[in-house]
This record gives structure tokens, sequence and C-alpha cells, in this order.
């Protein structure tokens, strides 16, 4: 199947996103979880970006939260919600949120 | 003169909850109790940023831009106008890569005085041991 997850916490919903398969996997970051593409804990990026997906990153969600695009990590697409419509319609199949 | 002293503790990350955003106002709400107390009797209110907390410290929130919504940082200029003391973790500051050019330090454009701190958690530690009253948000 292909899978678009919204994902928007930045401390839980791990222990199913790890778990979680699909043949096409699209991870959204919302909310607060923009903060996986942006911060690094120790100097390193966020574990959830070593996992096999595509993975967006909601542009008005990072700004709101005082980051800009240039802070994304480069495993991830910078998108706007006219984008997100798109992924949604175009990429995949199935919609969750987690 | 009978001092009672509120810490403010914000641990939570911003906007998805209301938390952050109500330790804010409700540290700067504190002051106006002076009405119901007596004579000699005054509230300080302190906040400290600790945890995940701490990243609602970072400059140019566009909450106004994209939700029509009054930003964190926007609640942080204004406890800093009306001095309130703001106290940031260092450690905490240091584990996300920031540094103070990255955070609201202070309310100038708003014609404030009041810097806030960044300061090692034991020092927040004591401000919290010192504290008449904790509230964690």
């Amino acid at each position: 199947m292909k899978l678009g997850v919204f994902f928007s916490d930045f401390k839980g919903g791990g222990d199913v996103m790890t778990r979680l398969s699909a043949d096409k996997l699209g991870i959204i970051l919302v909310g607060n979880g923009v903060y996986h593409a942006t911060v690094k804990e120790n100097g390193k990026g966020s574990p959830l970006l070593e996992k096999n997906a595509a993975f967006y990153v909601l542009t008005e969600d990072l700004e709101t939260r005082g980051f800009t695009v240039d802070k994304v990590d480069s495993r991830v697409k910078a998108v706007t919600y006219d984008d997100i419509v798109d992924l949604i319609f175009n990429d995949y199949e199935k919609i969750i949120w987690l | 003169m009978e001092k009672k002293t509120l810490g403010f503790i914000v641990r939570s990350l911003p906007y998805k909850t209301e938390a952050s955003r109500l330790a804010l106002t409700h540290s700067i709400a504190s002051q106006s109790v002076d009405i119901y107390l007596e004579d000699g009797q005054t509230v300080e209110p302190i906040v400290c940023f600790i945890g995940d907390g701490v990243l609602n410290c970072l400059k140019n929130q566009e909450a106004m831009k994209h939700y029509g919504d009054t930003s964190i940082g926007m609640h942080m200029e204004n406890a800093l106008l009306v001095d309130l003391k703001v106290y940031i973790c260092k450690e905490d500051v240091e584990r996300f890569g920031l540094t103070e050019a990255d955070l609201i330090m202070d309310a100038e454009k708003l014609g404030g005085d009041m810097k806030a701190e960044i300061v090692p958690y034991a020092s927040i530690q004591k401000l919290m041991n010192e504290a008449d009253h904790l509230q964690f948000f």
C-alpha cells in the first residue's frame, strides 16, 4: 500500500512509527513533528529520519515555531498546505495521523 | 514586607498544547493579585524554561502570519516588558545546539529593559527550592 502518515509529536508515537511499513511510505511532519526535521540533540538528528520513507515538513508549522526552511535536514522536503493536498490526492492511497 | 514567589516552570513544547502559553499569561496576570493582598504583601512571579521547553524561546515565531495567533515569543516579550524574571536552562539550550543569538532574550523593541538569563539547571533548581509555590506547564 501507499501510506501517508501525518506525524505531529516530537517525543512520542515512535513505538508505532518504528514498526509501521508500507510499499511506499511518506511521513509528513506537522505540528510538533517539525522538530524532527530541524532539531539536533547533542549534535544528532532525529532517529526518525533513519526510517526508509519519504519525509516532508509543513513550512507553515516550521515558521510558526521560529525555524526557516534552510534549517531543515537534507532528508526532508519542505512543503506547504497546498503541496500536502497534492500529496494526499496524488501520491498516497491511505492517510493516517499519529 | 511579605513576599510570595511563584515559580512558573515551562517544560512543554509550544503550540500543540496551550501549556506554555498559559504559563506566560498566568505569570504576567499573577502580578494583578496585588488587589487581593494586604498592605505589605507582594507577589513575585518567575518563569523558567527547562527541557524541551527551551524551544519556546526561539526567535522569529510566525504564528500570527500563518495562523493569526499570538506567538509564544510575543508572550515572552510581554513578560519581559512587565519586568518578570525569565530564566532559560543552559544545559538544554546547549543540548539543542542553540545559542543566545537564537533566543528571545529581551523586549527591547517594545521598550523593555529586563533581559532573560541563560543559567545552569542548578540555578533553576535553587530558584524552585526557594519559591513558595511551583506550577509546571
